[in-house]
């Protein structure tokens, strides 16, 4: 993948729009940004190590990086599809306080199975610096949206911001299965 | 809390079971594709040829295992391609296979047939075939370059000339020429164009600046600009004789039309392979990937494969290819080495001297399996041989 293609990859996997509906809020609907920024971090550093073991990953799976790529981008197709269906994630539990930050924001929020798939593939192709960077660009887009107050107008955008995203992610998905047919 | 927790992992459970067994099994090379065992099963292939080939340079053509039936039928194309592994095992391998090659050849130098400037051989009663002649002369240009013998040059032009004659304006062949009214048939074969561009390539190299190598450059544009939509295919042909062709181009030579037909290729070479890796041929995988693949479909990627190997070694524009083509060559002669009946295992068939050094593809086995797995093997001892200096 290009460092554009990667990018707009995990832009698309993380979907800030549609994430920012479904994070922990303060009673003035904007997302706690404290908890938002942990999470992501710890999403970071989720995507950091998968990146970085993607290689001794696949190999004790006796899975090439190129078919992985298939794979990778059949779970990527599917969330995307998901994205335009259901343009908001279903409400979770939250762990009190700062430990919000691991549930829901880092998981299931962030740390989501196209991520993770995204993670690897990308990881044994591009190195962990660009793949890290490509996430660090997702949730940093996502922080981004924070501060953004929650209403009946910011949630339709946000749903069809996030639906878009998908649409975005679904052809990534499929720009990945070719490329990982048809790759040596 | 632990409910919800309780859905995401079960979901997260079931999703990578489904992708690791639906999408991404195993891929499963077989035991270390080394040079003892890659040697192993070039000599044991070879023995399959050559203890199962008759006096008159005839091979047994196939045999089913589990009616202990001697296939009785022949093809022109399947003698000239698997005279021409005997040939490429003499030059890369081991020159003890040049006399059962040569006794292949023996078998159709009765059967040259004459026309306006060109010599071609024309199997009894059928239609003069562009493939197996093309077969044919690659073999003779291996014999010719491992030996120096000019014995059979004439023959060589002579069959190069019908190659030519056969070949059309824009670069496409006819497969067939009929004997009998004296007429090109226009009629396009599946593999004998990228034979007979693979031959004239294989010519030019031998015999530069007889025009050889134009006639061969003409076609293999044809192969991967216009071929499949005139020929009527939907999707491209993994065509491993057009890989054979681009391998004898001087990377000079090769336009960017053909170096990309080149990658083309070679992905769907690396596909074919990496499928094949993950079957097992049993339980759900047998559902899901079927029986693992005829021998001469796996072989065919295998030295497609190979070929291309060869020519992205020479050239820069491909060299970002050679580290994932390595892997799938030594993972390809790794299972094969799996796959074939080898070390007393044929002693448990009907008739051990038709089982022994074969690959089998559900209980049948037959010359062109042997062939080109054995060209596949030949192009794993090569990468060996390139790792070790």
């Amino acid at each position: 993948m290009n460092g554009l293609l990667l990018g707009l990859a995990l832009v698309a996997a993380v979907n800030p729009p549609r994430t920012r509906t479904g994070l922990p809020e303060t009673t003035t609907g904007r997302a706690r940004l404290p908890v938002l920024l942990l999470g992501s971090g710890i999403a970071l550093a989720v995507v950091a190590g998968l990146a970085w073991w993607s290689g001794p990953l696949l190999d004790a799976l006796d899975v090439s990086p190129e078919t992985f790529r298939i794979a990778a981008g059949l779970v990527a197709g599917i969330a995307g599809l998901r994205s335009i269906i259901r343009t908001s994630p279903g409400a979770e539990p939250e762990l009190p306080g700062l430990r919000s930050a691991v549930w829901p924001v880092a998981f299931p929020r962030l740390v989501a199975p196209e991520v993770v798939a995204l993670a690897i593939t990308a990881g044994s192709e591009d190195g962990v610096t660009g793949t890290v960077a490509a996430a660090a660009v997702a949730f940093a887009a996502l922080a981004a949206l924070g501060p953004l107050r929650r209403g009946a107008v910011t949630d339709g955008a946000l749903r069809w911001a996030g639906a878009v995203l998908g649409m975005v992610l679904v052809v990534i998905g499929a720009v990945l299965m070719i490329d990982g047919v048809r790759e040596v | 809390m632990r409910r919800r927790l309780s859905i995401h992992l079960v979901a997260w459970v079931v999703g990578i079971a489904v992708i690791r067994v639906g999408v991404v099994p195993p891929e499963v090379c077989g035991p270390d594709a080394d040079a003892p065992a890659v040697a192993a099963s070039i000599t044991g292939a070879v023995d399959w040829i050559v203890d199962n080939q008759f006096e008159s340079g005839r091979y047994t053509y196939g045999y089913d295992a589990t009616t202990d039936e001697v296939n009785p039928a022949y093809n022109p194309a399947r003698h000239g391609g698997v005279t021409m592994s005997l040939y490429q095992t003499a030059l890369w391998f081991d020159e003890g296979a040049l006399g059962a090659a040569d006794r292949g050849l023996a078998y159709v130098l009765d059967e040259i047939v004459e026309r306006d400037g060109w010599l071609a051989w024309r199997p009894a009663g059928q239609d003069i075939p562009v493939g197996a002649n093309a077969l044919l002369l690659a073999g003779l240009t291996y014999r010719r370059e491992l030996t120096g013998d000019p014995l059979h040059d004439d023959l060589m032009r002579g069959i190069a000339g019908f190659l030519v004659a056969q070949q059309q304006p824009d670069g496409s062949v006819f497969a067939y020429y009929d004997p009998r009214v004296d007429e090109v048939r226009p009629v396009y074969g599946l593999f004998a164009t990228g034979e007979a561009s693979w031959a004239l390539a294989r010519m030019e190299r031998l015999f530069p600046g007889e025009g050889w190598g134009e006639a061969a450059s003409a076609t293999l544009t044809y192969m991967a600009t216009e071929r499949d939509r005139v020929e009527g295919r939907l999707t491209r042909l993994p065509d491993h004789w057009a890989a054979y062709t681009l391998s004898e181009m001087d990377p000079a030579d090769v336009t960017e039309v053909q170096r990309e037909y080149a990658r083309d290729l070679a992905g769907f070479f690396g596909i074919r392979l990496r499928f094949e890796a993950q079957r097992r041929g049993t339980g759900l995988n047998l559902l899901l990937r079927w029986y693992p693949g005829p021998p001469a479909g796996v072989g065919t990627a295998g030295e497609g494969m190979a070929a291309l190997w060869r020519l992205a070694l020479r050239d820069p524009g491909l060299s970002d290819l050679v580290p994932a083509m390595e892997e799938r060559i030594l993972c390809t002669a790794g299972f094969s080495i799996d796959r074939q009946v080898a070390g007393g295992a044929a002693s448990a068939y009907p008739r051990p001297e038709l089982a022994d050094g074969a690959w089998f593809y559900r209980g049948y086995t037959q010359m062109d399996g042997q062939q080109h797995v054995l060209s596949t093997m030949l192009g794993a001892w090569q990468v060996l041989e390139e790792r070790t200096g």
